[in-house]
């Protein structure tokens, strides 16, 4: 096991004692902080709230809308400040956040989202149009056929894969989390994590390659 | 392939890999490409900033000026 104990509704039990125990305690000195708090607090700072980007751009791509992945990354180091003395020190904070994220995300968004496997390809559009003013370009020096495609399209072809490859992909490749985290993350063992992987790249690059071809570079390398 | 990729192997299944890879040009080739799509991930997925806003209101926890939200979230668990 490697993260300590995530706020999440398995561990139900075990946080409303917390809670309880917490709100218990008298409320006096509501305005000042105790030496304590504010240990806790600048330590929250540095080790959770630094990753306060990964997080956003990990909500974006789970709810595909600014003001719920917001809400979400709220959400989530609200429950993350309030249950962070069970964080294992020593252990990845980032990993520990995201899947604080992602349990947020089960409860409260995917209840009532689309369908799994179907793609909104407006959505993914307006998406991207709604970020596009932000994002910081990458050279397009060279002349490789992958070069050529634009970002709406990779993230298209991401999306459109499965969902638990689509996601172990992202951990993976854009987080720079190890096997073991996202393992840990998405509840499977070590073995399935690398299977989905390999699975997952050879269908995303089959549809890149679909995409590249559209533009007329020769794909086949063989050729 | 894939923990070669994502640098999972161990020194002496690395050394094993890429000995095969020297041996192997349908490997070889393969790898070359999961490298690229890799690649392409990861430059081609735009990162954005958190919202200004967003970011303040979280340097704010712990210091209670935000009673609401806490007591959603307790609403919310129970």
């Amino acid at each position: 096991m490697v993260q300590g104990n995530i706020p999440g509704k398995e561990l139900k039990p075990v946080m409303d004692t917390n809670e309880f125990s917490e709100k218990k305690k008298p409320r006096t000195g509501r305005n000042t902080l105790s030496r304590e708090e504010l240990k806790k607090q600048q330590e929250f700072q540095q080790e959770a709230v630094t990753h306060i980007n990964s997080l956003y751009n990990y909500a974006l791509h789970l709810t595909m809308n600014p003001d719920d992945a917001e809400n979400l990354v709220q959400e989530t180091y609200l429950k993350a400040y309030k249950f962070f003395n069970s964080f294992e020190r020593g252990t990845n904070c980032k990993a520990w956040l995201f899947k604080i994220l992602k349990n947020n995300y089960i409860n409260r968004f995917r209840k009532n989202s689309r369908e799994p496997g179907k793609v909104d390809y407006d959505l993914i559009k307006d998406f991207y149009h709604s970020i596009k003013d932000v994002r910081s370009d990458t050279s397009e020096a060279e002349s490789d056929y992958f070069h050529s495609l634009m970002h709406e399209e990779v993230y298209q072809a991401l999306q459109s894969l499965p969902e638990e490859f689509r996601e172990v992909i992202q951990l993976c490749d854009i987080e720079g989390f190890t096997y073991e985290e996202i393992a840990n993350m998405v509840e499977s063992p070590i073995g399935t994590v690398r299977s989905r992987l390999y699975r997952g790249r050879k269908l995303l690059r089959a549809q890149l390659e679909t995409y590249a071809r559209k533009y007329g570079f020769n794909t086949d390398s063989e050729e | 392939m894939s923990c070669a990729l994502d640098c999972e192997l161990s020194a002496r299944e690395e050394e094993e890999f890429l000995k095969h890879l020297a041996e192997c040009p349908e490997c070889a080739a393969e790898f070359t490409e999961a490298k690229k799509t890799k690649m392409i991930i990861r430059e081609k997925i735009v990162r954005v900033k958190a919202p200004q806003s967003l970011v303040e209101s979280i340097l704010r926890l712990g210091t209670h000026t935000n009673p609401q939200a806490e007591g959603s979230l307790l609403f919310d668990q129970l």
